[in-house]
């Protein structure tokens, strides 16, 4: 059948529409040629099926509950808190800890004669082929099974519609939320907005975090039911409350409830389909840098930035300087540079203050709320904060992908590179921790703390680096070449998250010497944390370096081959 | 020739990928001074080849030595030897031109003095000066060229590697580009370069080799490969095309 070309430039019309099937089947292609003989993929993959089921199952089982145990009392807190969670879910962990699967780049569609709303509608399709779809979807039939076994069919029937609206919401709102965000890091002009807009979004986690205290604390039921009737009348809440309402007799609850959620997904899919249309445009409309005259001083003085211009004008400089320059230029690390600012001030305050403020409530008293908060829970929370700023060089030669062959070819000592990029990492990273530590002594009204606080951090922070350089030589991993920050490869998800589980696990073993001398050694800790910590973490770094980078030496090149992504 | 080692010297390299062999021993001696073309159809094998050559990718089988230096052996050494462009591979492009000279210079141990004023004339020579401080990642493709050859050239090389110099370059850049290696090679280093582009080849090489399907097929001087025909014609020959006969894609003729 042959195509002619027309003579009067109207190009033919086509024979066959695209559809959404179209993307679907595109998407399952491009992830099963990914596995192709490639052993450890599949059992990756595998895994993650797994462990994603097992989550299915314990969700399935938490939102059947009251249906279970026929106790309606509860299903409208379970449905809506629990259904909350879960947008949320979607909404902040993309951005914060595992990006986004773009096995499916926009970029690639740029070319091809498709209607925006073919699209989205096909991106949308293919996003919701994922484990962590299947894995929710199983879980919130739990939901329907609580509304059949409460109000009968028709509430069950009514709960899978909503459960399904449910889980549109909540892939179209990660895929809505990163790609906005990626957007914005990109552009040069707004990315000091967009840094302050991720804090808001975590600081959300704050009043979330109040809730679940509350809940845990076994608190006043009723007023716990009123929160969640109110989230049930949100996008949050409102696909999962939809069958429990009809089975309590609220049937004109429902229509509504399913516009809300109609709507809020509408408006998540034009946001979407407005922040696509720059990630596909991509590079061209990055925002071209003006052409800056008038540089001072020589290529040498150019390349050292102010913070690193201490540093010695040789090749340990070099390296200094240009991953300084990167760490602020490269969208992609400066995501994860905000991440732990934004992380590292709100999860040790979440965990010291908010803890404190229901004591308060019970003690009626502010400084016996302070005094809640023991030297060994500072730590721990301390621990954490060192350990998610470490864990961002799990996968430092990934940032650089291919470029990493210049190092290779300079013939790079391995310990002189790790040296190189701990050091560039901590320029930014320290000043953070040291903000962590005075605030978090400050707000707990303890500023005689500030030594416990900051030893803990340097300890796990060093020890952190020590663990993750050696992760990042051997565990390395390609990221796709795409302005989005969130990007990964597909299959790369389970094996990203592995990887960052077992650099956090080790790291913080390391820091437990941390947390056993603030049990045990009293007052006088509070004293000796500064100094030990500081000499444990930069010993730690550097014995870490030390041996890291004699791996380094003997594997460069298969190195470079893990981090260049396959075209 | 005074000089007793070969600039390039690489024996029964080797690589297979995922089962499919990709080159399949390449034995091949650049003789010091010489200018020397490696040229084949696309997938010969001519980025792979280089690759082991300069220590970027470890070979299967076989070895490969810099001025007598064994790339895998003694990396330290033969590396300081070499000058690499590598092809299809990001430079560090969040950095301007003159950082991103800087930064290879004192990767490379060069004093930093010298770095700059090497930057400086090789900025200027490769019209980059006018570049300023837009990074290297919004330069266009032909510009990206001539900044990656400018870190190639920066620490001066005693043989300089280049995988595709001419691809994506305008012919302006390209007659500089052209004439910078001239210069190199008749001030007695050694260039070793990968194209299919058969004119520039036949204009500047004293030596060629064809490699197809990962070994080597011709190999010589350039008047012992030609044979008194033209480069394109052997090329072909040896590559074995097909021809169009005119009745296939009919369609596109309206």
């Amino acid at each position: 059948m042959a195509l002619p070309v027309s003579a009067d430039a109207t190009p033919a019309a086509p024979v066959r529409s695209v559809s959404a099937r179209h993307f679907v089947r595109l998407k399952l292609r491009v992830m099963g040629n990914n596995f192709r003989g490639q052993g450890w993929r599949i059992a990756l993959f595998v895994g993650g099926a797994l462990l994603g089921l097992w989550f299915a199952a314990s969700g399935f089982f938490l939102f059947a509950a009251p249906g279970l145990t026929d106790n309606g009392r509860y299903a409208v807190l379970v449905a809506a808190a629990g259904g909350g969670l879960l947008v949320l879910g979607w909404l902040l962990l993309p951005l914060v800890f595992f990006g986004v699967d773009e096995t499916l780049d926009p970029a690639r569609f740029a070319l091809l004669p498709l209607p925006r709303r073919t699209l989205v509608t096909g991106l949308f399709a293919a996003a919701l082929i994922s484990v962590p779809a299947l894995a929710v979807l199983i879980a919130s039939f739990g939901l329907v099974l609580t509304a059949w076994s409460l109000g009968g069919w028709s509430a069950g029937l009514v709960a899978v519609v909503g459960v399904l609206a449910g889980l549109l919401l909540c892939v179209a709102a990660s895929r809505a939320v990163t790609s906005a965000f990626a957007t914005m890091l990109r552009s040069r002009r707004v990315r000091d907005l967009a840094a302050v807009l991720l804090a808001v979004t975590a600081a959300l986690l704050g009043p979330l975090q109040v809730f679940g205290l509350a809940a845990l604390r076994e608190a006043d039921w009723a007023r716990l039911t009123g929160a969640a009737t109110v989230i049930g009348w949100t996008p949050l809440g409102a696909p999962w409350t939809v069958g429990i309402d009809v089975a309590q007799g609220r049937v004109w609850a429902a229509p509504v409830k399913l516009l809300i959620t109609v709507v809020a997904l509408g408006a998540l899919l034009s946001w979407w389909s407005r922040s696509l249309e720059s990630a596909m445009v991509g590079a061209a409309s990055a925002g071209k840098a003006p052409v800056r005259r008038g540089v001072a001083g020589g290529a040498v003085a150019q390349l050292f930035p102010r913070v690193a211009g201490w540093t010695r004008r040789d090749q340990f400089g070099a390296l200094v300087a240009r991953e300084a320059r990167y760490w602020w230029r490269d969208a992609r690390r400066r995501a994860n540079l905000i991440t732990i600012a934004v992380v590292g001030i709100f999860v040790p305050v979440m965990i010291n203050v908010t803890g404190g403020d229901f004591a308060a409530m019970e003690d009626e008293g502010l400084t016996a709320a302070a005094s809640d908060s023991s030297p060994v829970v500072v730590t721990i929370s301390m621990v954490f904060v060192g350990v998610l700023a470490a864990v961002t060089l799990a996968n430092q030669f990934g940032f650089d992908g291919s470029a990493y062959a210049a190092n290779v070819v300079a013939g790079v000592p391995g310990r002189v590179e790790l040296r190189a990029r701990m050091t560039a990492f901590s320029l930014y990273v320290l000043p953070m921790l040291a903000v962590v530590a005075v605030v978090l002594s400050v707000l707990l009204g303890q500023p005689g703390w500030i030594g416990l606080t900051a030893g803990s951090l340097v300890a796990t922070y060093g020890a952190g680096l020590a663990v993750n350089s050696l992760v990042s030589v051997l565990g390395a991993y390609s990221l796709p070449e795409t302005s989005n920050p969130f990007a990964m490869n597909s299959g790369a998800g389970l094996a990203k998250g592995l990887l960052t589980l077992l650099a956090m696990l080790s790291s913080a073993v390391a820091a437990v010497p941390m947390v056993v001398a603030a049990a045990l050694l009293g007052d006088a800790w509070l004293w000796l944390a500064l100094p030990v910590g500081v000499a444990y973490g930069l010993g730690a770094a550097l014995l870490g370096a030390y041996l890291a980078g004699d791996v380094l030496d003997r594997r460069q090149p298969e190195l470079l081959a893990t981090v260049t992504p396959r075209r | 020739m005074t000089v007793e080692h070969p600039a390039l010297a690489l024996r029964g390299l080797a690589k297979r990928f995922d089962g499919t062999i990709a080159v399949a021993g390449v034995d091949l001696d650049v003789p010091a001074g010489s200018f020397y073309g490696l040229l084949g159809p696309n997938g010969a094998g001519k980025t792979t080849t280089l690759s082991m050559a300069v220590g970027l990718l470890r070979p299967d089988a076989g070895s490969a030595w810099v001025l007598g230096h064994d790339v895998w052996q003694d990396p330290v050494t033969a590396k300081r030897l070499l000058g690499v462009m590598p092809d299809g591979v990001r430079l560090f492009d969040r950095l301007t031109g003159a950082e991103l000279l800087a930064y290879n210079g004192l990767l490379r141990g060069m004093d930093p003095a010298v770095v700059d004023q090497r930057a400086a004339e090789l900025l200027d020579v490769l019209a980059l000066g006018d570049a300023g401080r837009t990074l290297v990642v919004d330069y266009s493709a032909g510009m990206k060229k001539k900044i990656g050859l400018a870190c190639a050239l920066l620490h001066g090389p005693r043989v300089l590697v280049l995988d595709e110099p001419f691809e994506a370059v305008d012919p302006v850049s390209a007659a500089l580009i052209r004439d910078i290696l001239t210069r190199y090679a008749a001030a007695g280093g050694t260039v070793v370069f990968s194209s299919h582009v058969m004119e520039v080849v036949e204009r500047l090489c004293s030596h060629v080799a064809i490699l197809a399907g990962g070994t080597i097929k011709r190999v010589g001087t350039i008047d012992e490969v030609r044979g008194g025909r033209s480069l394109e014609q052997v090329f072909v020959e040896v590559v074995g095309g097909r021809t169009a006969t005119g009745q296939e894609l009919s369609w596109l003729s309206q």
